[in-house]
């Protein structure tokens, strides 16, 4: 008796095993996660979900779709109720659309080391919508500058440049200075061009107008008055610190490589890699492409710095340009990074919001930073904080750069948060059409943007002004008005 | 008469099922998207559907941007038919004629029909880009400077009626050889014999003989050409500005970009309506060619 018992007792404490090591216990559990195509961010989401399925016992199947069909693919299927998506992967200037469809965050979920570790830009404003968190940050994002050491810290170079400007050869601190450190670059007998830029349509061309214009009219005593007038919701796009940013955004194509305006963001990353510009404006993705694929030339010449600014913002309320003795930095906070969001048809809530902890882990998020084309970037303290974890990639100097002109980025007092509103692609439909015209030369920078201005104005009329300028206010942290 | 009756139950239990299918399926969708083309439906921002009776219609035939892909998509469709059909007959005529390696040419031109316009569209990209591009690398070496092939409105649209031509020739090809080879052999004979020279015998037997397919294989063309959208998505995204936005690319973006599904569904009713018009207008014509060469 005793010698069937004993077996069978093991046996059974075998089968429960498993069991015991599901912590939670999701066994027999699904989770459809749905984003962009990989490797960028799906592949980071594939990790995630290994990790995940040894630690709950339950599976994640990742669907991935080309970036252009996300949007209308999630919309469609949460509107209609479809249960289709347990995750999605999006981009915060999609949250005021999704939001009516997406779950709440759990309490839970909203505290603790782990959330207070996020930095307060992604936790408080982006990943809010009308007072409710809606969306998890899994990647941060921003435009930055990046550049070349071995150009900037060449003593010939360096010669040359003060001798011909009147000043150090250094990061650009103003897009003025941008302008000549673009031209003293560029060389095409040397086949080396001063800055890389997109300027195609469909190719995020927008995202690099709107880094521009925030140094010119992200006013700091006018808080959230860049796109739209926040008292009256009128289309602020045809100021004159607006055709500022489009004249010289356009200007540049000058010292662009040959054909810039077939250039999108995903070309203007290998122009800076490969050491074809001097320098380029990207997401953190071009510091790690040139440090991993640059070649032994590019070793240890990765340099980031903060987007240039202004002395100079124009005021919507005076009608006039402020002038400012100090430099004004409006780091723009492109595209703002890939969120995760759990819709709420879903059926498997908890189970998916167990999945959207585990991917934001700081262990996992740190693992995934330093994975190659994983496309996550820092959104940390601890991110930010940990340079060794980047050493594999970089030099203790790139890393300290790299790093440190985010933390900046997002530490700054004037950082100029990216469009979100309800209605989004509307109302850059419009934006890329009037763009790629001016920028073609078919017709002048101030009448491009008197023709978007009058759309916006139009779409605002259409889809409820007060409840647009409601939204609006609420994208740009301010108080509803009474 | 009950055995009558009976049948008639029978034929009706077949029929019903099969027509309501056909009315859910096909008949319901499109009554639907019409009801939706008379009301203003936003799914973003979402708003409450109203009617606006003829408002949607009215805004798109006072709209520029509707002219402008009309005129755009009519400029590709025509241009491209046009040189599909005179290749396609002609290409058609030297594979039938037995030239030398006819049969390598005959599975060679037809590839390009089986690819994947995006694809195509790609590699069209590369092939058209400005700088790094073969077909600027021509025109340098030639002593012509760089043609900014798809940031400029007029190469824009040649580079799409190329693309276009490049693909659908060989549909034309096949149907017109098919259709060469069941000519029969005697009346060609005939006017050897007679020694009428291959050029009158082209225009006087073959041509006519060939009408009438002619009129159906350029039919389909026409009909598919006004459908292009895959190729121009890739290639310009519709621009620049809206310079090569064809109508199913505007339809596409109003309702998968804007969601703006009233307008969307007034615009594919007006699509209908104008490819309607179009091919009956063509039909009548042609039929009244045909009537006359023959």
């Amino acid at each position: 008796m005793n010698r069937l018992t004993i077996p069978a007792a093991a046996l059974a404490a075998l089968a429960a095993a498993p069991a015991l090591a599901c912590e939670p216990d999701f066994t027999g559990v699904t989770l459809t996660v749905s984003t962009q195509n990989g490797p960028a961010i799906a592949s980071a989401l594939q990790a995630a979900g290994r990790s995940w399925s040894e630690r709950t016992c339950g599976t994640v199947n990742v669907v991935e779709f080309p970036f252009g069909e996300l949007y209308p693919k999630f919309l469609t299927a949460m509107s209609q109720q479809t249960g289709d998506f347990d995750v999605i992967g999006f981009v915060p200037a999609w949250l005021p659309d999704f939001a009516p469809f997406l779950a709440t965050a759990p309490e839970t979920f909203t505290q603790g080391e782990d959330w207070e570790d996020i930095h307060p830009v992604y936790r408080e404003r982006l990943m809010v919508w009308e007072g409710e968190v809606k969306s998890v940050t899994m990647d941060g994002d921003m435009h930055m500058l990046n550049l070349r050491a071995d150009l900037l810290e060449d003593p010939e170079e360096q010669a040359a440049f003060e001798e011909r400007y009147g000043y150090p050869l250094a990061a650009p601190t103003t897009w003025a200075e941008y302008r000549d450190h673009a031209e003293f670059f560029t060389r095409p007998d040397e086949g080396l061009y001063g800055t890389a830029e997109a300027y195609r349509r469909g190719g995020q061309q927008f995202w690099y107008f709107f880094s521009r214009a925030a140094s010119y009219t992200n006013h700091p005593d006018n808080p959230g008055s860049m796109f739209f007038d926040p008292e009256t919701m009128d289309a602020q796009i045809n100021n004159p610190g607006w055709l500022r940013a489009l004249e010289e955004y356009k200007a540049a194509l000058e010292f662009n490589p040959p054909g810039a305006l077939n250039n999108g963001s995903g070309d203007v990353r290998p122009l800076y890699a490969g050491g074809t510009v001097a320098m380029n404006i990207d997401w953190a993705d071009s510091g790690v492409l040139r440090a991993t694929e640059g070649g032994p030339e590019a070793e240890g010449t990765v340099r980031t710095a903060m987007l240039p600014g202004s002395t100079e913002i124009w005021n919507h309320v005076t009608g006039e340009w402020d002038s400012f003795d100090e430099v004004i930095h409006s780091p723009f906070l492109a595209f703002g990074g890939w969120q995760l969001g759990v819709p709420a048809d879903s059926r498997n809530q908890e189970a998916a919001w167990d999945f959207v902890a585990e991917v934001v882990s700081p262990e996992v998020s740190s693992a995934a930073l330093v994975t190659a084309n994983s496309g996550v970037n820092p959104y940390r303290f601890s991110h930010y904080a940990d340079t060794q974890n980047w050493s594999a990639i970089f030099t203790e100097e790139e890393a300290a750069s790299y790093l440190g002109a985010q933390r900046a980025s997002l530490d700054a007092p004037n950082v100029a948060l990216d469009l979100r509103l309800p209605g989004f692609f509307s109302y850059t439909e419009v934006l890329e059409i009037e763009l790629s015209k001016a920028l073609a030369g078919e017709v002048e920078p101030q009448a491009a943007l008197d023709a978007i201005a009058a759309e916006w104005n139009r779409l605002t009329d259409e889809f409820g002004r007060d409840s647009q300028l409601a939204a609006y206010r609420a994208s740009v942290g301010l108080d509803p008005i009474e | 008469m009950s055995a009558g009756l009976s049948q008639d139950r029978i034929k009706h239990a077949f029929l019903w099922p099969a027509f309501l299918l056909v009315l859910a399926i096909s008949l319901f969708p499109l009554i639907y998207a019409l009801i939706v083309s008379f009301q203003s439906v936003r799914l973003v921002p979402p708003l409450p559907p109203r009617f606006v009776g003829f408002d949607n219609y009215a805004e798109i035939l006072q709209s520029a941007r509707f002219w402008g892909s009309m005129r755009v998509t009519a400029t590709i469709t025509l241009a491209s038919v046009a040189l599909q059909y005179v290749l396609g007959f002609a290409l058609a005529l030297a594979l039938h004629h037995n030239v030398p390696g006819a049969s390598l040419y005959r599975v060679t031109f037809l590839l390009p029909m089986f690819l994947a316009p995006v694809g195509v569209a790609l590699i069209a990209r590369m092939i058209f880009h400005p700088f790094l591009g073969p077909v600027n690398d021509l025109f340098t070496t030639l002593g012509f400077g760089h043609v900014e092939f798809l940031t400029r409105a007029g190469p824009a649209i040649a580079v799409l009626v190329t693309i276009e031509v490049w693909q659908w020739t060989p549909f034309v090809t096949l149907l017109m050889l098919a259709g060469l080879q069941s000519l029969p052999h005697e009346v060609f004979e005939a006017a050897k014999v007679d020694d009428i020279s291959p050029w009158r015998r082209f225009w006087d037997i073959t041509f006519p003989m060939l009408l009438p397919l002619s009129v159906a294989v350029v039919f389909i063309r026409l009909v598919e050409g006004f459908k292009v959208i895959d190729t121009v998505f890739v290639l310009t995204g519709g621009g620049p500005g809206t310079a090569t936005e064809t109508l199913t690319l505007f339809a596409y973006n109003e309702g998968f970009k804007k969601f703006n599904l009233g307008m969307t569904s007034a615009l594919s009713f007006t699509f209908l309506f104008v490819v309607i018009v179009f091919g009956t207008i063509y039909l009548a014509l042609a039929q009244r060619l045909v009537r006359r060469v023959t």
